[in-house]
């Protein structure tokens, strides 16, 4: 959704950008649009069609009976990324293509979506998810239950703690990224041309995976862990599932507040000092 | 031949001089919702634009399966899987081939190189069904030429290793082949109707943003995913020619699924773009 900024009688200091005013907390006409329906079902469908394929993959993989015969952990990788990027990029004029609660969670702190949208994208962003992974194990049953389902699990050798700071500092790279993606004024610097946007976004998903898949299967998503862990139903599963939500809000928390209040530095202009140039 | 150049991008430019369906609700918008293409267009036939974009749906299909089927047959005939490039460059040799296919053929033919996505696009109105059966033979045509010039240059491993036919892998059901390969086609064709949205193209400002990029990558992600389970058609023109040059009966016995599978995935995804994100029906009767 887009707010409409009366600019009669504002000045610009020089800007060619104007940054989009906060949402309101409660914004309660959203729900007699039939927009913002719509982008929960985008949502919805996006982040079934992210599991389906990402944990398909998984199971795949695992499902390999000698070196080398699966798609690799690097394919896995790719899976998680590529499909961020593909679903980012097919969404975005949608719903703004979140598909994961920790990227609607920081864009809720930034003011970029009110309160009642945000919790709307986040429970169909699980309910996605549960209905994802239905998917793969409806269509590989046996191997689904016997290979660990694609849940995240802190693997062995490595402590909670460990995979909870894995978890927020993937997640702070995620959607820093999406902040830096959507920044009002990089568009105006690339002349309000957006250049694939979803691609970084997706690359920073997929490098995330990289390094932390043998820590924790990588969730910085919560959808992607609780629809996982919903269909696996395993005690493991469910016993580290707060990992999976906390580190990622925390990231979102600590990325949000990075890019407003010190790249952005929001705050310190509302106060009208400190400015290194009166067009800043 | 006509005396100025057609352009037969997909709905694009084709009918100027009709009115856009619904355009006193598109007046404060700065793109216009092509007309829906007519079902029969006689026309078509005398103009060298439809054959070459036919042609060029020809060469795009025919070299698409020529590089995919030899690289699986490379997979196939090592040693062992450490020594090729493995499945997940089987993915990326489909993927990345349909990105470079599409870049190339975006504007000659609208880069379908699949039925499937002929199919859907058929659905949504945005080519005639002439229009629709030529690529789709095309296409066919092409594929059973790309699989014929691989066994050709290894006639004897390519039957005996499979020959880059689609077939449910063992352990999967034939309804998990079919949900696979409904999926695996949403996803494609949903991100090629994402792709070419003309609302898209207004929002990128008309600057066009290497669209068969996303296309490319949702092909490489469905192979990555269901290669375990059929080798991944999702393209009915790449299961045929395999199977008709592979011409063995398992390969026959399963081969429904990959034309309807491929099918009801494209019509889904129509459906969920033309109705639910782009609501056009209702829409025009505002």
């Amino acid at each position: 959704m887009s707010k409409e900024v009366s600019e009669e009688g504002k000045t610009h200091h020089g800007k060619d950008y104007v940054d989009p005013p906060p949402a309101p907390l409660l914004d309660m006409g959203e729900l007699k649009s039939w927009s913002f329906y719509r982008a929960l079902i985008a949502e919805f469908i996006a982040t079934l069609l992210f599991l389906y394929v990402t944990v398909a993959t998984v199971i795949g993989h695992k499902k390999q009976t000698g070196p080398c015969d699966g798609v690799g952990l690097l394919g896995i990788a790719w899976a998680f990324g590529g499909m961020i990027f593909v679903l980012v990029y097919c969404t975005a004029g949608i719903s703004g293509g979140h598909i994961n609660p920790a990227v609607t969670f920081g864009l809720f702190l930034a003011r970029k979506v009110s309160l009642v949208r945000a919790l709307g994208y986040m429970i169909a962003q699980c309910l996605g998810a549960i209905c994802g992974v239905g998917f793969v194990k409806a269509f590989m049953k046996t191997p689904y239950n016997t290979l660990g389902g694609g849940a995240n699990t802190v693997a062995d050798g490595y402590s909670k703690g460990t995979a909870l700071g894995a978890e927020i500092i993937g997640t702070f790279v995620l959607v820093y990224t999406v902040f830096s993606a959507t920044d009002p004024k990089r568009s105006a610097r690339d002349s309000h041309i957006p250049v694939l946007a979803p691609l970084p976004i997706g690359f920073a998903v997929f490098m995330v995976h990289l390094a932390t898949i043998p820590i924790t299967g990588t969730g910085i998503n919560p959808a992607r862990s609780f629809g996982a862990a919903v269909i696996y139903n395993n005690e493991k599963a469910w016993d580290d599932q707060w990992i999976f939500w906390v580190g990622p809000f925390l990231g979102a928390l600590a990325a949000a507040a990075y890019h407003q209040y010190i790249l952005r530095a929001s705050a310190i202009k509302a106060l009208g000092s400190f400015r290194s140039n009166a067009t800043n | 031949m006509e005396g100025k150049e057609e352009d037969v991008r997909v709905g694009a430019n084709k009918f100027p001089e009709r009115q856009p369906i619904g355009t006193s609700a598109q007046t404060d918008k700065d793109y216009k919702e092509p007309p829906p293409a007519p079902f029969f267009e006689p026309g078509e036939l005398s103009s060298w634009s439809f054959y070459r974009a036919g042609i060029a749906e020809f060469i795009a299909t025919f070299l698409f399966l020529y590089i995919t089927v030899l690289t699986v047959m490379g997979v196939k005939r090592a040693p062992n899987m450490c020594a090729s490039v493995g499945i997940q460059g089987i993915a990326w040799a489909f993927g990345g081939m349909i990105f470079a296919l599409v870049y190339c053929t975006a504007g000659i033919s609208g880069g379908h190189i699949n039925p499937a996505v002929t199919f859907g696009l058929f659905l949504a109105r945005k080519l005639s069904l002439t229009r629709a059966v030529f690529y789709i033979v095309m296409q066919c045509l092409g594929a059973i030429c790309g699989a014929g010039v691989v066994k050709g240059f290894q006639p004897n491993p390519y039957q005996t290793l499979g020959g880059g036919a689609n077939t449910v892998a063992h352990g999967y059901t034939k309804g998990s082949g079919l949900g696979a390969e409904i999926i695996g086609t949403f996803v494609l064709v949903y991100t090629v109707f994402s792709a070419t949205d003309a609302k898209r193209s207004a929002r990128d400002s008309h600057v066009p943003i290497l669209a068969p990029l996303p296309i490319g990558f949702a092909v490489f992600l469905v192979h990555l995913a269901t290669i375990p389970i059929t080798g991944t058609g999702i393209n009915p023109a790449r299961s045929l020619g395999a199977a008709i040059i592979y011409n063995k009966d398992h390969a026959w016995d399963d081969h429904w699924i990959f034309w309807v599978g491929p099918f009801i995935g494209a019509a889904l995804a129509a459906l969920y773009h033309q109705l639910v994100i782009r609501a056009i029906p209702f829409k025009s009767r505002s």
